[in-house]
């Protein structure tokens, strides 16, 4: 059996058929669609470097059948910068040391866009770090992932204090 | 040669500068190529079926409804798996280890690969897999001290030596007016790099590309090679990124052997990724030791022996002893050292290098027998340290090349406030109410080279390109290697174009050991030394340049001009020097390797002290580390940024390894019951407290030109005792086992 | 996915269904398809991609999701997922909900995971029971035969176990309109993303400084997460400033049936389960332990 589904995937509107309900969207998204960009770390949902979002909310895109997201919206790392202009948090990332092997740091910025987006973390460096728990990084990046983290925070809040002024 | 100062004699060059990732751009937006990330056309997905015995044989499997799954193009087991052109029982070279390809139906720990799937999609050799349900003839699993065989190996670590040692340590004990014994159980760990181990093979006749991670790029093709019967240079082994390596990724395993010999006999590309639970077992790990310390101390102190004995665990089939022992040769003076390893063999994977091998597990037991120590004599563990401070090489009485220690520990102390630390166990609580103690530990590391070799080429432009098949596995050698190279052709960095990350370059050597940037920068280095110096060559030579006659030694490099060394009025571009000369470029050559006359003279070995705080809950008894500093002395840092990571990685490894980390066996089955990341912890975030890393400076001219010990490992090494010290000084309780347990803290709370 | 078919019995069952409405989900529940919402438990729990048969998709029905207030008290959709718990404007009877959701693993978990898939995979350790048992929850199940509903304690029976029938499919939780104010604590081998070693609930109703009410549990310590009788009794009536002080083990360790496995040993569990719940009734009752 053959499923259909409508996803818009960073911006772009796609229906994909899918021969095996099995899929996971992060399989979906790497082998099919060859958007390599979030990885495999687990399989299992405990590490987090498969983060994308799905319609806003970040999520473990391992976990996620790919047949259950019909009419959802993905964004994933690839749909993060505007051309050669990188996102707040990818610049963020890159000046703060937020990585080393770089293996787990798009899950890792997906899921800091998603933490900002949440709006809960405030500027304590404590409640960062619970926030990014979910992202499992190998190397001991932490410190720079929280710096980056609260910097395009900040970058963040000055643009809405910019427009809204 | 131009220029023979020590490095970096060269104005304008980034070289020491906190240069961010030159990678950055790419690991940001995802367009990091690893290696599980490539397609090509036609690929075929590779699935091992692992053993669940630990020991015994394969008695059946239902191949039949393996390959009768939809998607599934072909099932290898030992009975019809093609010949490899080398045995994969034989070791190969130094780093080789015995692995397993399906040469026989045995099982000799559990997560061994028993089949091979390949299948169109990953869901169907997946699938394909665990239709095999094989049937077992099993034998007892031994897996734990008792139950495994004992053994004196023959070597420890990559051929090390079993016992080293001066004095007469039975002497030194029976003049002691204290002695201490004191025994240590390190647990397995498993590296669990956050990238499993992948490959993508693509035959084309005899000439094979693979992509996967390698942290010794031209030397694993040697191996890969020997197994096809090809020769090395037909492999193209592409390695930019590496997604962690720890010491798991430069030698060839079974599973990626066979994963090759199916793109053969299929006739298409094929992919390997293992999955989490895989990376237990055929990838090799830091396996347990068991050690003794002993030691005699004098009434002012200061040791009058120390023996250090290390049993350390490997598999039943192949030899790799963590050369633990090894921290107490080089670290505390006392006139008898004795360090002394055996082995016990167990049915699990094989061991290999891991993060720090030896001075990892070794350190942890050395630091808490020295803070015990302490205690017996009343001191302060600082004190303590500097009493038995080494201002030679204990064993072998060599100078250090350059020994920042002292200037450590006095950071370290200053930054932390370890100065108000009481002196007796359980003296302190924060607001909350938890128990709070103060811990510190003395980090160590060796600075191995590798035999490197690097080309630097000088382009019409006035910009180079500069090569070597450097790995980075986040370490940083895409921007450190380049800043010295960028440093030794008198360019800025972003003038200087790095080639880097696969096997049709110059051999970079082997990115371990903390000896990657020393060993390929150094190679780097004289290549682009020697192409400046063939450049000067043309400019003194050709009466109409500025420089005529200056000779090649009378010329400075800087900024993409040469000036004369002794009147810098006089001086003219690359691009100009080349152009004249009507040549396209000029091309250097360089080599890396320890200069065997300063190993002979020196003692070569990187420093630290590390200090950490650690709460624990009184009622509870969990343990949090709360603050932790540290101060190293790694001789030149190419980028303080970089390296600033480096450190902070390597003392969350050691907070790992004090508090989390164990592979827990079922005695039973032999096999691993934690393996995956819910069961084997690692820190998360919300683990890690507020960190420091100092950097303190050393010039040393002997450890190599360009002054550099490495930095990759030394982190962790002081950090598991650090930690450790500090749950005893908020609660009395002295850790002996690793990682440390609520259960082993608990009943000195009550 | 169109459904509609397999309300008439008559189209092959596909191995992936997501109907829009109950009735259609109750049909192919029927016929023996394996209900999933989140998936968080569903990978994990298996090392085969094969799912075991057809599934039953419920995110997509309409009404199984989000937290509504009725004549009865609240009622949870089965399917409204754990981040949506922790954001929603609640009673303080609710505060330990909240804070348990927020333990479901990190928070790419609480934004798929359900409350009724953390109830139905019934695992000792799931967060959100035991302060759900502390609320007097109730489950509405259903089926094409009809709808029933039971305590959550009567339904959870067993580790991994629930009264669930074939074809039942479990469509909301229901919670009384609550008195007080709640409260959550779980302890684990790890600051975050960890699976609880123990966790405790509490939910206290102050009146005139005494404990009016007091509903008490225990998770991840017993095959299945408890309530606290004999300390409830013990607690009601109590000024509030003695309350934390009654607490004891003989209180609190009789009612647990405490595990040993490879996070923590029995006694362990049941010492720190006293110490968990004397620290909820010291906050509840706004005095220090």
């Amino acid at each position: 059996m053959t499923y259909v589904l409508n996803l818009t995937i960073n911006g772009a509107a796609q229906a994909i058929a899918l021969d095996d309900p099995r899929v996971t969207l992060l399989d979906l998204l790497r082998e099919r669609l060859h958007l390599t960009g979030a990885k495999k770390g687990c399989d299992r949902g405990q590490c987090g470097a498969c983060t994308v979002l799905v319609d806003g909310r970040r999520i473990n895109s391992c976990l996620t059948l790919a047949v259950s997201l019909d009419g959802v919206e993905i964004t994933t790392i690839e749909g993060l910068a505007e051309g050669e202009t990188l996102h707040p948090v990818q610049q963020a990332f890159i000046e703060h040391d937020g990585f080393q092997c770089g293996f787990c740091t798009p899950g890792q910025i997906m899921s800091a866009v998603g933490l900002i987006g949440e709006g809960q973390a405030g500027t304590d460096p404590e409640r960062i770090r619970e926030g990014m728990s979910g992202n499992i990084c190998r190397c001991g990046a932490y410190h720079g992932i929280v710096e980056a983290v609260l910097d395009a925070q900040a970058t963040f809040q000055d643009g809405v204090k910019r427009k809204t002024a | 040669m131009p220029d023979t100062l020590p490095f970096p004699p060269r104005m304008g060059s980034n070289a020491g500068q906190p240069l961010s990732r030159r990678d950055g751009p790419l690991k940001v937006t995802g367009a990091a190529t690893f290696a599980a990330d490539n397609h090509p056309e036609g690929m075929l997905y590779a699935v091992p079926a692992t053993a669940a015995i630990a020991r015994g044989r394969v008695t059946g499997m239902n191949v039949a409804a393996a390959r009768a799954h939809p998607g599934v193009v072909e099932v290898y087991t030992p009975a019809n798996r093609p010949p490899l052109m080398h045995d994969p029982d034989e070791k190969l070279g130094l780093f080789g280890m015995r692995m397993e390809a399906l040469q026989n139906d045995s099982v000799r720990y559990a997560g061994q690969p028993i089949a091979f799937v390949v299948a169109e999609t990953l869901e169907a050799a997946t699938e394909g897999a665990a239709l095999l349900a094989p049937e077992y003839a099993a034998e007892p699993a031994r897996v734990t001290a008792e139950t495994g065989e004992r053994y004196t190996p023959e070597r420890v670590g990559f051929g090390g030596p079993l016992s080293v040692g001066a004095g007469d340590i039975e002497a030194g004990l029976a003049a002691a007016a204290h002695r201490l014994e004191t025994r240590f159980e390190t647990p397995d760990q498993y590296h669990n790099a956050m990238e499993p181990h992948a490959l993508v093979a693509q035959w084309d006749g005899d000439k094979l590309t693979l992509d996967t991670p390698n942290q010794a790029i031209v030397m694993a093709c040697g191996l890969f090679a020997a197994y096809f019967g090809i020769p090395a240079e037909n492999i193209h082994l592409r390695s930019p990124f590496l997604g962690g390596g720890f010491g798991s990724k430069a030698v060839p395993t079974g599973a990626q052997i066979l994963t090759i010999l199916a793109a053969r006999e299929l006739g298409r590309p094929v992919k390997l990724a293992l999955t989490r639970q895989q990376m237990f077992g055929p990838v090799g790990h830091r396996a347990r030791t068991w050690q003794t310390l002993r030691m005699g101390l004098d009434g002012a102190g200061k040791l009058t022996a120390l023996h250090h004995h290390s049993t350390g665990a490997t598999s039943s089939f192949d030899d790799f002893i963590e050369p633990a022992a090894a921290a107490s040769r080089t670290l505390y003076a006392s006139p008898a050292i004795l360090t002394t390893h055996d082995g016990i063999r167990l049915d699990t994977g094989t061991p290999g290098a891991m993060r720090a091998p030896g001075e990892a597990s070794g350190s942890a037991a050395l630091e808490v027998a020295i803070d015990e120590a302490a205690e017996v004599c009343g001191m302060n563990p600082l004190a303590f340290r500097l009493a038995n401070y080494a201002e030679v090489e204990p064993i072998t009485g060599k100078p250090y090349s350059s020994k920042a220690l002292r200037e450590c520990y006095e950071a370290g102390a200053k930054a932390f406030g370890w100065a108000s630390r009481p002196l007796a166990p359980r003296q302190m609580r924060d607001e909350a109410g938890m128990l709070t103690g103060w811990g510190m530990g003395t980090a160590v590391f060796h600075c191995p080279m590798f035999p490197a070799s690097a080309e630097a080429v000088i382009r019409a432009d006035g910009t180079a390109v500069i090569r070597t098949s450097g790995a980075d596995m986040g370490q940083g050698a895409w921007t450190a290697l380049a800043q010295i190279g960028a440093a030794a052709l008198g360019l800025d960095p972003d003038q200087v174009e790095f080639e880097s990350g696969h096997s049709h370059l110059p051999d970079a050597g082997v990115a371990g050991g903390s000896g990657h940037t020393a060993s390929a920068g150094q190679a780097l280095h004289n290549a682009g030394e020697d192409a400046v110096a063939r450049l000067a060559e043309l400019a003194s030579t050709d009466p109409a340049s500025p420089l005529y006659g200056t000779g090649n030694a009378g010329v400075l490099a800087r900024r993409g001009r040469l000036y004369a060394r002794d009147d810098e009025s006089r001086s003219e571009s690359y691009a100009e020097i080349l152009a004249r000369a009507g040549k396209p470029q000029v091309e250097g050559t360089g080599k890396g390797a320890r200069d065997p006359a300063s190993a002979e003279t020196y003692a070569l070995q990187a420093h630290g002290a590390v200090f950490a705080e650690v709460k624990v809950d009184p009622e509870l008894g969990q343990m949090r580390v709360s603050r932790m500093i540290g101060a190293f002395a790694a001789g030149r840092i190419i980028n303080p940024k970089l390296a600033r990571s480096q450190y902070l990685g390597g003392m969350i490894w050691g907070l790992s390894f004090a508090l989390h980390e164990e592979a827990i066996h079922d005695r039973r089955t032999g096999r691993i019951v934690n393996a995956d990341f819910a069961g084997y912890h690692v820190p998360v975030n919300a683990d890690v407290p507020e960190m420091e890393a100092i950097m303190i400076h050393e010039d040393d001219p002997h450890v190599n030109v360009l002054g550099v010990k490495g930095v990759g490992e030394i982190g962790i090494t002081g950090s598991v005792g650090a930690v450790a010290n500090a749950i005893w000084h908020a609660t009395g309780f002295r850790p002996h086992r690793f990682p440390v347990r609520i259960e082993d803290v608990l009943p000195s709370l009550s | 996915m169109y459904a509609n078919e397999y309300l008439t019995g008559e189209a092959e069952l596909a191995e992936y269904v997501r109907p829009r409405s109950l009735e259609e989900a109750l049909a192919i529940a029927g016929r023996g398809a394996k209900p999933l919402a989140g998936c968080t438990d569903l990978f994990p729990a298996t090392d085969r991609p094969a799912l075991g048969g057809a599934l039953l998709d419920l995110t997509g029905v309409e009404g199984l999701s989000g937290i509504t207030r009725t004549d009865r008290g609240w009622r949870i959709g089965a399917v409204t997922r754990w981040a949506e718990v922790a954001g929603a404007a609640l009673p303080p009877a609710f505060d330990g909900l909240r804070a348990a959701a927020r333990e479901v693993g990190a928070i790419q978990i609480q934004n798929a995971g359900t409350v009724g898939g953390n109830l139905c995979n019934a695992s000792p350790a799931a967060d959100g029971v035991p302060p759900l048992l502390t609320l007097d929850a109730r489950v509405e199940l259903a089926s094409a035969a009809g709808r029933r509903e039971m305590a959550l304690a009567e339904f959870v029976t067993g580790p991994r176990r629930t009264a669930l029938a074939e074809g039942e499919i479990l469509t909301a939780v229901i919670v009384p309109e609550p008195a007080g104010r709640g409260a959550f604590l779980k302890l684990g081998a790890r600051s975050s993303l960890v699976i609880s070693i123990v966790m405790a609930a509490g939910r206290i109703d102050v009146a005139g400084g005494r404990v009016a009410e007091a509903a008490f549990s225990v998770g991840a310590c017993s095959p299945v997460a408890v309530r606290l009788p004999a300390l409830e009794a013990a607690l009601a009536g109590l000024p509030v400033a003695e309350a934390a002080d009654r607490v004891e083990a003989g209180l609190v360790v009789p009612a647990l049936s405490a595990l040993s496995d490879l996070r923590a040993e029995a006694g362990y569990r049941a010492e720190a389960s006293v110490v968990l719940i004397r620290r909820l009734v010291a906050g509840l009752t706004g005095g220090a332990a």
